[in-house]
């Protein structure tokens, strides 16, 4: 049953779809990039509101993600 | 302070709590006689309730109380919470579809379920099922210490004896938890589950919107006044010698939280993979308000009001309480008491899943395997009692160890929990691993892992941190990286003397 339905799915949707799930991983690891107080922003710094605004960035990502990997299914 | 008005809102909100918990045996009707329909509410969440159960689940006292109080002692590292949860739902929504879909075929209630067909071992499935139920209790212990925090706070200049009235007032609780979940299991759950993020939203905004006119100045003056207070680890940027400390607990926690039976509990209960998989992936924007919280450990520094009432404290204490203490400082009394009310039912709600995941693998996987006669029937009825028992031991153990501590056993429940990753995660992509690699992977990573956490070494003597090469790491990547060589190792050399007989 659904074994043979994730066979159906063309590999090119599995290889995007696992980037877009890999490049918050990446993103965090990189933490001199973020680990900075300027710019900030209401008077927070870049290390905190840019790591938060990274929550919604990921959950976009992730979303465009598993509407790849479950193109018709209900 | 909270007074007779804010008592009446936060009773008057409880009852409407308790009634949800019971309301749900009622809610889409099942046999509640079925382990899959007490445990799993029938598996029929889709995603929009999966999403608030599996968020109300996994997002505890641990963001409420652990990580605000280790921003507010320690600085800039505990923020490791928030790549944490960003990138544990892409992990998450490869892994638990996929165990979702074998669940459903051969129907699974538990991860040690997989485990036992995949590799076709028991014992596999024993080890996996005792690491759980062992890592869920101090787990459960952090949730208790929550509500512990709301109570210090509400009973303030009301009583005297302060910790006794809170320890009654927590075992009337816990009593009435158990009995609702009893009786209407993970559905009891849900209900409750959708009100506590309602609550929890509603404090957390709350407070943002209060923070310009409770607090002179806002954020840049509390992390003026917290740069001055010079935190350990950094306030404005994390310090340079955390870098791996910070790496190495995101990843750590990120690969431990969905091998927790609660975790695999609320993904099972989905009502198909892809609504599993989307709610699971629209789960970091409730981390959002992890974020703020975690930011509020700053903040609270910016409030002369909030900081003279944390002082009544002695220092340990007062990481637990600045949540708490935050909302009857900056908001209206009616507000912070919805706010207290929702950090409160914040630990029961996810206190009563943890339990009742402990009690499906001791029923499945530990007594089932001993006593094969067992009828479904009585597997539900000895996992509903089971569920009943766990939690009050949790509560038992909450008033023998200190509060300090059980924040540390989180994490060493982390430790512990990281070390089945190899069996359940690697367990969906290939069942090619030995056997006996995996036992052998899994005991000496345990011992390593505990062995390590209690060693002394600066800066303290019990620490999930140890330091490698003068950096601290998370003892659970150095533990699961021992234990996932000797899987490969073994697994080799097993695959070598079968060529070899063969």
């Amino acid at each position: 049953m659904t074994t043979e339905a994730s066979k159906n799915i063309h590999t090119w949707r599995k290889v995007v779809a696992g980037i877009l799930f890999i490049i918050p991983w990446i993103y965090y690891t990189l933490l001199p990039l973020y680990n900075t107080v300027q710019p900030e922003l209401g008077g927070v710094p870049y290390f905190y509101w840019s790591q938060t605004l990274w929550l919604l960035i990921s959950s976009i990502l992730f979303v465009i993600g598993v509407i790849l990997l479950y193109p018709s299914k209900r | 302070m909270i007074g007779p008005l804010g008592w009446g809102i936060f009773l008057g909100f409880f009852v409407i709590f308790i009634f949800l918990g019971f309301y749900g045996a009622r809610w889409r009707r099942g046999d509640l006689n079925q382990l899959h329909e007490w445990a799993l509410a029938g598996r029929r969440l889709g995603t929009f309730l999966a999403w608030f159960l599996v968020g109300a689940d996994l997002y505890t006292a641990y963001t409420f109380v652990a990580v605000p109080s280790g921003v507010f002692a320690s600085g800039a590292l505990y923020f490791y919470a928030v790549p944490y949860v960003a990138t544990v739902f892409a992990l998450a929504a490869v892994t638990m579809p996929a165990l979702w879909r074998w669940s459903r075929l051969r129907n699974y209630v538990t991860a040690a379920d997989f485990v036992q067909e995949r590799f076709n071992s028991k014992l596999l499935a024993g080890f996996v099922a005792a690491t759980g139920i062992v890592a869920e209790f101090p787990y459960i212990a952090l949730q208790i210490v929550g509500m512990q925090a709301v109570l210090t706070v509400m009973l303030l200049g009301v009583v005297k004896n302060v910790k006794l009235v809170s320890d009654i007032a927590l075992t009337i609780s816990f009593i009435i938890l158990a009995a609702f979940v009893y009786t209407s299991g993970l559905r009891g759950a849900t209900l409750t589950a959708v009100f506590k993020d309602a609550l929890i939203f509603l404090g957390v905004i709350a407070i943002l919107v209060a923070v310009p006119f409770a607090i002179h100045g806002g954020f840049s003056a509390a992390f003026n006044a917290a740069t001055l207070k010079a935190l350990p680890t950094g306030v404005s940027t994390l310090k340079d010698p955390y870098f791996i400390t910070y790496t190495t607990l995101w990843i750590g926690s990120s690969l431990a939280l969905y091998l927790y039976p609660h975790s695999v509990n609320g993904a099972l209960s989905a009502e198909s993979d892809k609504k599993l998989a989307m709610s699971t992936a629209l789960l970091p924007i409730y981390g959002i308000a992890l974020a703020l919280l975690a930011m509020y450990g700053i903040l609270i520094y910016g409030s002369p009001e909030a900081m003279k009432i944390l002082s009544l404290f002695p220092a340990s204490a007062r990481g637990s309480l600045v949540i708490p203490t935050l909302a009857v400082t900056t908001l209206p009394e009616w507000l912070a008491a919805l706010a207290l009310l929702g950090v409160f039912v914040g630990g029961l709600v996810p206190a009563a899943i943890m339990a009742m995941a402990q009690a499906n693998l001791l029923i499945r996987n530990v007594v089932k395997p001993i006593y094969p006669r067992i009828t479904p029937q009585g597997e539900t009825r000895a996992a509903k009692w089971s569920s009943v028992i766990f939690k009050f031991l949790a509560l038992g153990f909450v008033f023998i160890v200190p509060a300090t501590y059980a924040i540390w056993l989180q994490l060493l429940g982390g430790i512990i929990i990281t070390q089945t990753l190899p069996a359940v995660f690697l367990g969906l992509v290939t069942n090619k691993f030995d056997k006996y690699s995996l036992m052998t992977g899994w005991a000496v990573g345990l011992g390593l892992g505990i062995y390590l956490f209690i060693t002394p070494h600066k800066p303290s003597a019990m620490s999930p941190l140890y330091p490698i090469a003068g950096h601290l790491v998370f003892i659970a990547i150095i533990a699961l990286a021992v234990n996932l060589l000797i899987v490969l190792v073994g697994t080799g050399i097993a695959m070598a003397v079968k060529r070899g007989m063969s």
